[in-house]
């Protein structure tokens, strides 16, 4: 009994002895903490393939230029950043970028224009395996589809060099937006040694805000690189990416300051956020959009023989346009996304104001003209059995919907009752991310929700082109030559009026032939803590050019 | 004795080796029946499709399954797991990362399951259907049947929001390392107070069940009362004769128990944001991080063999009589 007393007495002291030593962290005035749902796996520009490896990059790397969201014209610019301008040849085939004399890296190193002309050479080699392998296609490439850097980037002297496009194509300053990496750090490695290297821990930075310390799996932190041409005193001293799996533990956070922003809120609580007083609600707009996925081509044939034989439901786009005529995707977003959505009519988003051909209405839900159109192609009830057939067969598919997004399965529910009422029988079966992009590469779904997320700038090739080994994420396999021609000239040197046509044309183009039934773009909601001024969240993305940024 | 003792460790060693062996074996052809391809998330319209080639030429996965099979055995006999795809870093030492925390933080919520519900277990049964025994039965029960995650987001609710007492999640403040050396251990609790009753509930639940209905089994038996008659007191039957006969079954079950908490308490880790196995062994499985998970579930194997193997060694050093079993 007297041990069990002393027992219970030691707990309770070293409880109560916690309790009183424990103070709250220091609220510092410079330092802003940025809740992440995981920890990054590297701290090199080379491999940031997730966006918080991205965002940590973008403040320790610099690229050549800076890229803003320009609100007026919806579209990106560009501004100096390790360049202090730019020169265009008289052919816009090349372009020379003066560089600064001022920028360290964070040994003490100056970064000069081998520094630049080295890291287009890592970021295209095969062996070194970057995000960016494959992406110059504007420059002159060897076989391996490396930068023919003799061809390519000409160093003129430490800090002018230029670089030679392809002639004929839509180039862009954009295109040779990357971050820039040191040359002798990274020349101690052999190229295979790269993406294991010691260096993707432990970086030599360029940027306003360089590394302090990596906890793994529990927070990442960067303090102001007084040295940087960036740095000024009132900027944020500290940003601390805090690891914070569970998304109700960083609500609560959020609402007890002990995280300053987070990303992905659920629109359900935006309320309480903006009730606890502390937090502003602001969103990113028009990235990614869900939809239903239409397979044009027959599964089963394709996978037996690999032939594209027309699917019996979904080739004829008179159904397809029937199809989204049945979808009231306006109850999912005012249901659902509580309004942090828009309704999507084509893959290009409204940001886009310039190229966003606002002709093109949202197709209403109206089931008594879909099912109209059904008829019209020959579906009818003619057992009347409540499911549409034509030819024997009837009207019967199954949706396919990723675990884990409720989104996407409440969205499955509203469109099989949608479809149902007009005589379409749909099975909605919920499957495993890795096993649906399976599904999805080996085209071997009839029906499907997934997502796009568009890029910046806009890229249709891959997506939209009927050439499927030129398209691998055409997943519906829709085929347009009149598109074919559009996407094929908005790659080449056009002026920019032409581009804003074309812009517009392809979207009436995919508007007719509705290849997939566009339901919402869905909004990256953020929670911002009132303390931080001068933020600014677009289209580009939501931490981006911190060092702009202010505490109160 | 001794000879016999190491017969029967050697026995269960080479038994624990081929245990192993097939268990990996089992999980590397599983995982790659499985769907979905470890190159698949460079698949992307922001990359392009020759880096997911490179990429899965450079994780061999371009060569047959038994190829890779042959191979992995290969660099196993040398202790190499494979680098881990996402981590582009040694399997070994992204295990070892986690694991260092995962058998910390196991050990310690072990500890704590044992001492208390032995304790809730004796006082229950020295006044067995009292008020006490009665209240703790019930409360076990209650326990045992709500699952971790809505202990662990009642006390977040109750001890971090309402009261504001613990933090909600990671395992140390981030001024931590600016603290001396008390404060420092002291943060460390703090942050991992509420985790521990979280895992631990259940398991003080469990265990508290299991050792009162012994402790009571053996209470009854004739022996006690011949003893009692005999005229030893309560406590020495109790601490000489009724624990060590309760431990022995005890310890069955808490070999197993060590070996579940040491292949990682997924719930916890996600809720409170810990770093253990749990949640880079789902990772990994999701990511379809080959080496990785071949690593994570050679690391929870061989611990779960080795808690049973060290459970069976403490109950041969209570009741040597045990050994036939080990050595069967």
């Amino acid at each position: 009994m007297r041990n069990s007393k002393l027992f219970s007495a030691a707990l309770l002291f070293l409880v109560l002895l916690t309790l009183s030593c424990r103070k709250d962290e220091p609220v510092s005035s410079e330092r802003l903490i940025i809740g992440i749902s995981a920890d990054i796996k590297t701290i090199n520009p080379l491999y940031s393939f997730s966006v918080d490896e991205g965002s940590i990059n973008d403040l320790l790397f610099l690229s050549l230029v800076r890229v803003n969201w320009n609100e007026t014209i919806g579209n990106i610019e560009t501004e100096p950043l390790l360049a202090n301008e730019w020169q265009w040849s008289a052919d816009s085939t090349s372009v020379t970028f003066f560089l600064r004399n001022d920028v360290y890296w964070s040994d003490g190193i100056k970064l000069t224009a081998e520094d630049v002309s080295f890291s287009f050479e890592l970021y295209s080699n095969p062996q070194v395996q970057s995000k960016f392998y494959g992406t110059f296609e504007k420059l002159l490439l060897n076989e391996d589809l490396s930068i023919d850097l003799k061809r390519s980037i000409e160093v003129i002297d430490s800090f002018s060099l230029k670089i030679n496009f392809i002639p004929n194509t839509n180039i862009k300053l954009v295109d040779v937006v990357l971050p820039i990496v040191p040359k002798h750090i990274f020349d101690k490695y052999e190229y295979d040694e790269i993406p294991s290297a010691e260096i993707n821990f432990n970086p030599v930075s360029c940027g306003p805000y360089k590394l302090k310390k990596w906890d793994r799996n529990q927070m990442i932190v960067l303090e102001a690189n007084p040295n940087s041409f960036l740095y000024s005193d009132d900027m944020i001293k500290e940003l601390i990416f805090k690891v914070v799996p569970d998304y109700n533990s960083r609500i609560t956070q959020l609402k007890k300051g002990e995280i300053d922003i987070a990303e992905q809120i659920k629109a359900e609580d935006t309320e309480t956020l903006l009730k606890s007083g502390k937090l502003n609600i602001v969103s990113v707009k028009g990235r990614e959009f869900d939809f239903v996925g239409w397979n044009h081509i027959d599964p089963k044939k394709f996978s037996e023989s690999g032939e594209l034989v027309k699917n019996i439901y979904f080739s004829s786009p008179n159904v397809r346009k029937a199809l989204t005529l049945a979808i009231n995707s306006e109850e999912i977003i005012s249901e659902y996304l509580i309004n942090f959505g828009q309704s999507a009519v084509t893959p290009v988003s409204p940001i886009f104001k310039e190229y966003f051909n606002n002709k093109l209405q949202s197709i209403a839900y109206n089931p008594a003209e879909a099912r109209k159109i059904l008829k019209s192609e020959g579906w009818s009830d003619t057992n009347n059995n409540g499911i549409i057939d034509k030819n024997g067969t009837e009207f019967s598919f199954t949706l396919y919907v990723p675990g884990g997004n409720p989104l996407r399965q409440y969205a499955s529910t509203i469109i099989k009752n949608n479809l149902k009422a007009v005589g379409i029988d749909v099975k909605v079966e919920t499957v495993e991310l890795n096993k649906l992009i399976d599904n999805l590469f080996n085209k071997s779904m009839d029906a499907w929700i997934a997502a796009y997320y568009i890029q910046i700038p806009l890229e249709y090739k891959m997506v939209w082109y009927s050439d499927l080994d030129a398209a691998p994420f055409n997943f519906v396999s829709y085929q347009n030559k009149d598109l074919d021609i559009i996407i094929d000239a908005l790659g080449k040197k056009i002026f920019y009026e032409k581009e804003v046509e074309l812009h517009k044309q392809l979207q009436e183009i995919i508007y007719a032939d509705q290849p997939v039934t566009f339901l919402y773009w869905i909004d990256n909601i953020v929670a911002v803590n009132n303390k931080v001024k001068n933020y600014e969240i677009n289209p580009l993305g939501v931490i981006q050019h911190v060092w702009d940024w202010r505490l109160n | 004795m001794n000879k016999i003792i190491t017969r029967a460790i050697t026995k269960r060693i080479f038994s624990s080796v081929l245990v192993l062996f097939l268990v990996i074996t089992f999980v590397f052809f599983l995982l790659r029946m499985a769907p979905g391809d470890p190159a698949q998330k460079f698949l992307s319209p922001n990359f392009s499709p020759q880096l997911a080639e490179q990429i899965s030429k450079s994780f061999n996965l371009d060569k047959s399954v038994p190829e890779q099979y042959i191979s992995f055995v290969a660099n196993l006999f040398t202790g190499n797991l494979g680098s881990s795809y996402t981590y582009r870093l040694p399997v070994t030492k992204v295990v070892y990362e986690y694991l260092s925390f995962t058998i910390i933080f196991s050990l310690i919520a072990f500890l704590i399951q044992t001492i208390i519900s032995f304790w809730l277990a004796v006082r229950s049964v020295k006044n067995i259907n009292g008020s006490f025994d009665r209240s703790v039965d019930k409360l076990s029960l209650l326990v045992y049947a709500t699952p971790s995650f809505v202990i662990g987001l009642i006390l977040i609710l109750i001890f971090s929001v309402q009261l504001d007492l613990f933090p909600t999640s990671g395992t140390k403040s981030l001024n931590n390392s600016e603290l001396p050396f008390i404060s420092r251990m002291l943060d460390y609790f703090s942050h991992l107070f509420l985790p521990l009753i979280t895992l631990t509930a259940g398991g003080i639940a469990v265990f508290y069940r299991y050792i009162r209905d012994n402790i009571n089994d053996i209470y009854n038996q004739n022996f006690i009362l011949n003893l009692r008659a005999m005229g030893c007191s309560e406590q020495t039957i109790l601490r000489k004769h009724i624990i060590p006969n309760a431990l022995g079954p005890f310890l069955s079950i808490a070999g197993i128990e060590l070996g579940i908490l040491f292949g990682g308490a997924l719930i916890t880790e996600v809720i409170f944001g810990l770093p253990g196995m749990g949640r880079l062994t789902i990772a990994a499985i999701f990511e379809r991080d080959y080496p990785l998970v071949m690593g994570c579930t050679l690391a929870a194997a061989f611990l779960m063999i080795l808690s049973n193997l060290i459970a069976d060694l403490v109950k041969i050093k209570i009741d040597k009589r045990l050994i036939k079993d080990l050595l069967q």
